[in-house]
């Protein structure tokens, strides 16, 4: 009798908190598309009118202030970049998990030839481990790719021989894949932040996110924050592991 | 019988943007005379000599209508909607020209029957670009519906 009350009780709070979720869901998609409509208005006004001012007034300006008019411009089309990155993850992690066998080789080849043709006269190392697969979503991955190699790519750039390296190694079973780069590093103190918008996912709670970004996640790829996250021995390479969850048959990750 | 002017109809609320297009396209030599109306309410009044408009000679219509989503009063999706379902503006060209890439504005403006559906870029060189593109396109090679229609 106890019994059969608390499994009630237990499916009504269970239906509680979905509909609590569908909620908090619908008002992070208006709050989403709020940001793709009014963030950006005011933002194309400051760089359309600093170039206007550029291409019409130049001639009475001194260098100092079209260089200040230019860091102006600039900086707005970089935040403009940063709102697209800001909504791009956001749809990304609306979507449903598709989950299937990734060549994760050609994926991250497709992602460095995208990278390279944005600066063809950059000569990096790319070496990208053959045969490597994953059972994931392709296009959660991809950006996973996009993200880590950008990083190394950028990291690189003022690097005299700059060489980046994807691959995989087993670690009691488990693929732990990998991107080593020789550039700039970062400081081991804050490599928790370095993921902060993929943590709150951490649906097995291996990554602590405090939860002020819960729609930007990356919700399968679980443990980025392993022991070796970060600083790797010998010489100058920095590293970024990370682990896909191991598919349960019939569930979801 | 209507008749096509080369005006372009202009439906846009922030006074900034106006002003950004209107620069766009003069930077690339497009000398048509353009109508802003700020509001969806104030589209449709010009487009069917309601209004503020009354009185305009409503069997003329824009060569094309850049139409923003997020508009005062009535939205462009609305503006859209009615202009499909009257016999006199059904054809004109309609280019959505906002800042929202959601899937379902995207969507929705095509099945409302949207000829084209352009975002507005932040950088001011690929908005005059696409000003210009829009110009070239919508005001001298597309080919516009014939000239006909019941009054």
């Amino acid at each position: 009798m106890a019994q059969a009350r608390s499994a009630q009780q237990l499916a009504e709070t269970r239906a509680d908190l979905a509909g609590e979720l569908e909620r908090k869901n619908r008002e992070l998609e208006a709050f989403s598309y709020s940001v793709s409509h009014d963030l950006r208005a005011p933002l194309r006004s400051i760089a359309g009118f600093s170039t206007a001012l550029l291409e019409d007034y130049a001639g009475k300006l001194d260098d100092i202030g079209r260089d200040y008019l230019g860091r102006v411009s600039a900086a707005a089309q970089r935040m403009g970049e940063l709102i697209d990155d800001l909504l791009h993850l956001s749809r990304v992690g609306r979507a449903e998990l598709q989950r299937r066998r990734v060549d994760v080789s050609a994926l991250a080849r497709h992602v460095a030839a995208e990278l390279q043709s944005t600066a063809p006269e950059r000569q990096a190392r790319i070496r990208i481990a053959d045969g490597v697969s994953a059972d994931a979503d392709q296009r959660l991955l991809q950006v996973v790719l996009e993200n880590l190699l950008g990083n190394a790519w950028k990291f690189t750039a003022k690097c005299p021989d700059p060489a980046i390296e994807l691959g995989v190694n087993e670690q009691g079973g488990v693929a732990v894949y990998f991107v080593r780069d020789n550039g700039a590093g970062f400081d081991m103190t804050y490599a928790e932040k370095l993921f902060a918008p993929f943590s709150a996912s951490s649906l097995g709670g291996r990554i602590s996110g405090d939860g002020n970004w819960p729609r930007y996640r990356l919700p399968h790829c679980r443990s980025a924050r392993r022991p070796g996250l970060g600083r790797g021995r010998g010489g100058q390479r920095y590293n970024i592991f990370w682990t896909l969850p191991v598919p349960v048959p019939g569930g979801r990750v | 019988m209507i008749r096509r002017e080369r005006t372009i109809l202009l439906v846009e609320d922030n006074p900034d943007d106006v002003e950004l297009t209107k620069r766009a396209f003069a930077k690339s030599n497009i000398a048509n005379e353009m109508i802003v109306a700020r509001d969806g309410e104030e589209a449709l009044d010009y487009l069917f000599g309601t209004g503020t408009y009354t009185g305009r000679d409503n069997m003329m219509m824009p060569q094309v209508v850049l139409l923003d989503l997020k508009l005062p009063k009535i939205d462009g999706l609305g503006v859209l909607r009615r202009m499909r379902a009257d016999e006199r503006t059904k054809r004109v060209p309609v280019v959505i020209l906002t800042t929202s890439t959601e899937e379902k504005d995207v969507v929705t403006s095509y099945d409302l029957g949207a000829n084209s559906y352009v975002r507005k870029p932040v950088d001011f060189s690929q908005f005059a670009d696409a000003a210009r593109q829009l110009g070239l396109y919508w005001l001298l090679l597309n080919e516009p519906p014939p000239s006909k229609g019941k009054p």
